[in-house]
């Protein structure tokens, strides 16, 4: 019964003019998407590598040159993408894409896209990901408001009651009807995209591809079905079909629009994060003051008895390394805890803020859908963190060896003044700094931190399905 | 006749516990929006204040030192000098003696001052810094700092009232004239009501009465209440007539989604088709058409990449650096009166640190104009296709109104540029001269006074955002009027 209740639901609507409509439209915009999602994706992919091999020679060209001079020049890390950044850009428009790694100063990732793009760029990127969260659920309700209210309205209803058939069996077959026809729009898409990717040159190592997609499909169809079922039970539930899809609509714009950015508002003032000019004062104050309020001059004078004394030295003249690398290097290790306490200060406030949005998805399934798929992507808040952690690594790497190298080849300074011309660095001692690379903590740290929204996402589907039984238990055949 | 069906369509709307409903979501919605956008714009004035205090700050302790030092000479006697550029506290004179490492070591803050409106629409104020720094460093540098702000956050957008007019008001117009004429058609009361003397086009027009001006004063009502609350310097005309533009703005696209509810209600369809014809129009035109002129415009004229910018200005650095003697030369032949005798102290750290950033500021410079030339291109397309879309328009509008529009931000930018030419040109002078700064010369430092643009050139820019929205409305008026003759009165 209930497969033949899904049949003609799906024929139904699959022969209907307007099912073409929308579905050659969706589809149209769905294709779009992941082509654009695909060019941007390869060429951005492009000119990343490019871009690393070229400042990694300039690293090593960069002329000989006091090493100091050398760390000063530094080197840029430059993002990649993310693993699924062509399906969900996620917040790659928004994050910086190159980090500049030198002497004496942690950074910023610079370079967001969206700072060079024109502000319409804000309504939103076409992506598979924004199609999927935004018109799939409006399609959803458009294909399934009538379902119940309409056939009540036509009578159908009364007939197909009186046949026998159960209000739980006629829920279950419409929502396998409806679901067959969704699927077969943006089930087709995905698939035809996904082959279509399959054959193109991704670079994916160690990034455990094939979970991520299938966790991700699993996001969606949950999404999907979550909503599914709320149209039946709206359609099941409200007075007549004209009723069930103005309430439909308001919740659609409600959780795809304007939950999101009150999300957001909220989080931001609960969690609030400071404005550039006052963290950056604060930091750099916080710097010269030193991290316990002895500044890093005074504070290596007052150590340095105890510095020289680690090397078996009393004096700079028996001290075995250059005195001026040792204070060099010092100074690098006193705004450790201060770029800790600051960059760390900010990078919390993003992470309580993120995890608060998450929560309020309570009240509205696409925010925990968003910010699992954009995990998933590998375009989130985790990765652009792993990022930044593994250019700072480098960056205190880099300045560590170029300051030891220092210390060992102009130990003769110590003793001696005016030998400056000798500090003089080449591509052989440039090359002591490897390569920067970046890996991410990939997708077991992901699934740990969104576990959450996964339990949101079925704690969605369970209130959906539970809503939707009990709104067909006491379905109405007639109004009134 | 008419005046009854007025009197009674609005009565009929407010007893209505979803109009009732909708209308304190509105209410509660640009409160929201107001107290967000509140807080966004105290925080930006936080980070300037903070920012400029800062700098100056340093700049204040460095003439400090100069006067202990003046101080000291006076009552030791010698002669005041100037402090070649270290990093280390010595016993000479102090750092601020030294022009050039006033000059590029700290920094002078601008700030673009808010308008009076500005908490209306953040528009690209969220992530560019509205105060920037000017330095003797590459003019690259200006730009360098982004606002700090959650890229989650930034990619979801702010809840500002631009928000609230551009996405929620249509859905609010929509909800309440969907079924303006097919629900009294479904009931079949529209047959009676005809029976009476008055025609479709005096009803039609009569609940249109009703419920743009429940809308009109709704809007009214709130905008002024919104810039009561967060709008400031209310004592200055500016802000006024920007309130007066984004009243106009804001009741074009009001009037603009009323129109379009009225000309899908003539065509004499049932509510829910209404319905599913007004979401969807909702949604081509507010989410789908601005993100496809978006990738329009960034695949047409994509931007070269930050990333590209960013090698060829190392590799520039790196050839400047590499032929250092040569571009400190011509460093000189720049400045050629400025050469000091005995040229010997001229080949200290600073002076060719100085001279690379002007080498590397202009081998960068053509880099910079292609890029500035192809965001420029971007925006004049955008500024093009805006017209397919009343959304794109409508955000256009409103970021010019208040003042957060990506010309009001390149004209202050502009002017940082050059101010940071006189700042530069300030502290090069002095350096080059080996003329140690003074207490007293701390007063002569350039000021920067922030000229706001033209009114003239605001409204500019502005026309075509509205008469373009003038016209979608007047297009959307007219199709209903002809149409009206063939509505059907009865259900068939």
């Amino acid at each position: 019964m209930i497969v033949a209740i899904a049949r003609k639901e799906f024929l139904e609507i699959v022969r209907d003019g307007r099912f073409k409509w929308t579905a050659g439209i969706m589809a149209l915009l769905l294709l779009t998407a992941m082509a654009a999602g695909y060019q941007k994706y390869s060429a951005y992919m492009d000119m990343q590598r490019l871009s690393q091999d070229k400042t990694n020679a300039q690293w090593l060209n960069q002329g000989d040159k006091n090493p100091h001079a050398g760390a000063h020049y530094g080197n840029y890390a430059f993002k990649p993408a993310g693993p699924l950044a062509f399906f969900d850009n996620g917040i790659n428009n928004y994050a910086g894409t190159a980090l500049f790694m030198e002497a004496h100063k942690q950074n910023f990732a610079i370079g967001r896209p969206a700072s060079d793009q024109s502000s319409i760029g804000r309504f939103g990127d076409l992506s598979g990901a924004m199609i999927l969260q935004l018109l799939m659920p409006l399609l959803i309700i458009f294909l399934g408001f009538t379902a119940f209210a309409g056939e009540r309205e036509s009578g159908a209803l009364r007939q197909v009651l009186s046949m026998g058939v159960s209000n739980r069996q006629l829920l279950w077959g419409k929502a396998l009807g409806i679901g067959a026809a969704v699927l077969l729009i943006v089930g087709l898409c995905v698939a035809a995209g996904g082959v279509a990717l399959s054959f193109a040159d991704l670079p994916m190592e160690n990034e455990s591809l094939g979970a991520r997609v299938a966790l991700m499909a699993l996001a969606y169809l949950l999404y999907g079905v979550i909503f599914l079922f709320l149209t039946l039970a709206v359609s099941a539930w409200a007075k007549n079909a004209r009723a069930a899809l103005m309430l439909l609509i308001g919740f659609w714009a409600f959780a795809a629009f304007l939950a999101p950015k009150a999300a957001v508002e909220i989080s931001k003032a609960a969690h609030p994060t400071p404005a550039f000019g006052k963290w950056m004062a604060d930091m750099r104050s916080h710097q010269m003051r030193g991290i316990d309020g002895v500044p890093p001059f005074a504070r290596f004078e007052q150590e340095s008895r105890e510095i020289f004394a680690g090397y078996g030295a009393d004096s700079i003249a028996e001290l075995p390394v250059y005195v001026g690398a040792l204070r060099l290097q010092k100074f690098e290790e006193y705004d450790f805890p201060v770029f800790e306490k600051h960059y760390g200060e900010l990078r919390d406030s993003y992470t309580l803020q993120r995890r608060l949005q998450d929560r309020i998805g309570i009240v509205a399934p696409t925010l925990p859908l968003r910010s699992l798929s954009m995990a998933l992507a590998g375009t989130d808040l985790i990765r652009h963190v792993d990022f930044a952690d593994a250019a700072e690594a480098h960056r205190r790497d880099m300045a560590r060896k170029v300051n030891d190298y220092l210390g060992k080849a102009a130990v003769s300074l110590n003793t001696g003044y005016g030998g400056g011309n000798v500090l003089i660095a080449d591509e052989a001692v440039f090359a002591i700094v490897p390569p920067f690379k970046f890996e991410s903590q990939g997708l077991g740290a992901v699934l740990a931190e969104h576990s959450g929204n996964f339990i949101g996402l079925a704690l969605w589907l369970a209130a959906a399905l539970g809503l939707a039984l009990w709104s067909a238990r006491r379905l109405k055949a007639e109004e009134g | 006749m008419k005046r009854i069906i007025i009197s009674h369509e609005a009565r009929q709307l407010f007893r209505s516990g979803a109009f009732r409903a909708l209308l304190l979501l509105m209410a509660g919605a640009v409160a929201f929006a107001a107290w967000s956008g509140q807080r966004s714009i105290d925080r930006q004035a936080e980070g300037a204040n903070a920012a400029a205090a800062f700098e100056d700050g340093r700049r204040a302790r460095m003439r400090e030192g100069t006067e202990q030092y003046q101080a000291r000479v006076l009552a030791e006697g010698g002669e005041y000098q100037f402090a070649s550029a270290s990093h280390s506290p010595g016993a000479g004179p102090p750092q601020g003696t030294n022009p050039g490492v006033v000059g590029s070591t700290t920094a002078k803050y601008l700030t673009l001052p808010p308008t009076g409106l500005a908490s209306f629409s953040i528009g690209q104020s969220d992530i560019q810094l509205s105060y920037v720094p000017v330095s003797m460093n590459p003019a690259m540098n200006i730009t360098r700092d982004n606002e700090l702000e959650n890229p989650v956050n930034l990619m979801t957008g702010s809840f500002d009232i631009a928000f609230v007019v551009i996405f929620l008001l249509p859905i609010f117009i929509l909800a309440i004239s969907y079924d303006l004429l097919s629900s009294e058609k479904e009931r079949g009361t529209l047959a009676m009501i005809l029976a009476h003397p008055i025609s479709l086009r005096e009803l039609l027009a009569s609940k249109i009465v009703a419920r743009a001006g429940v809308l009109l004063a709704g809007i009214l009502a709130l905008g002024l209440a919104a810039l009561l609350a967060v709008g400031a310097s209310l004592d200055q005309t500016d802000t006024w007539v920007r309130f007066g533009l984004w009243m106009a703005a804001t009741l074009l696209y009001a009037l603009f989604w009323f129109a379009l509810s009225v000309l899908v209600n003539v065509y004499g369809r049932n509510s829910a088709a209404n319905g599913i014809a007004l979401a969807g129009a909702w949604l081509a035109l507010v989410v789908v058409a601005p993100t496809l002129v978006s990738l329009l415009a960034t695949t047409l004229y994509p931007a070269p990449s930050r990333m590209e910018l960013t090698t060829a200005a190392r590799q520039a650095q790196t050839e400047a650096e590499s032929a250092y003697m040569e571009r400190l030369s011509e460093y000189y032949y720049d400045h050629l009166e400025l050469v000091p005798e005995g040229d010997g102290s001229a080949m200290d750290f600073l002076t060719v640190a100085m001279a690379n950033r002007n080498a590397v500021d202009k081998a960068v410079r053509p880099l910079h104009d292609e890029f500035q030339a192809q965001l420029n291109r971007q925006e004049s397309l955008v500024q093009r296709f805006q017209f397919i879309s009343p959304a794109i328009m409508m955000q256009l509008a409103l970021n010019e109104i208040s003042g957060t529009s990506a010309d009001r931000y390149e004209h202050f930018l502009n002017q940082a540029y050059d101010f940071r030419a006189e700042w530069s040109e300030f502290f090069t002078v002095r350096f080059l001269q080996r003329s140690p700064l003074r207490p007293a010369d701390y007063d002569q430092f350039p000021v920067f006074e922030h000229r706001e643009e033209p009114f003239g050139a605001v409204m500019t820019r502005l026309l075509p955002s509205l008469l373009g929205m003038l016209a979608l409305l007047a297009t959307a008026i007219v199709v209903p009027l002809l149409r009206l003759r063939r509505y059907q009165v009865a259900a068939t």
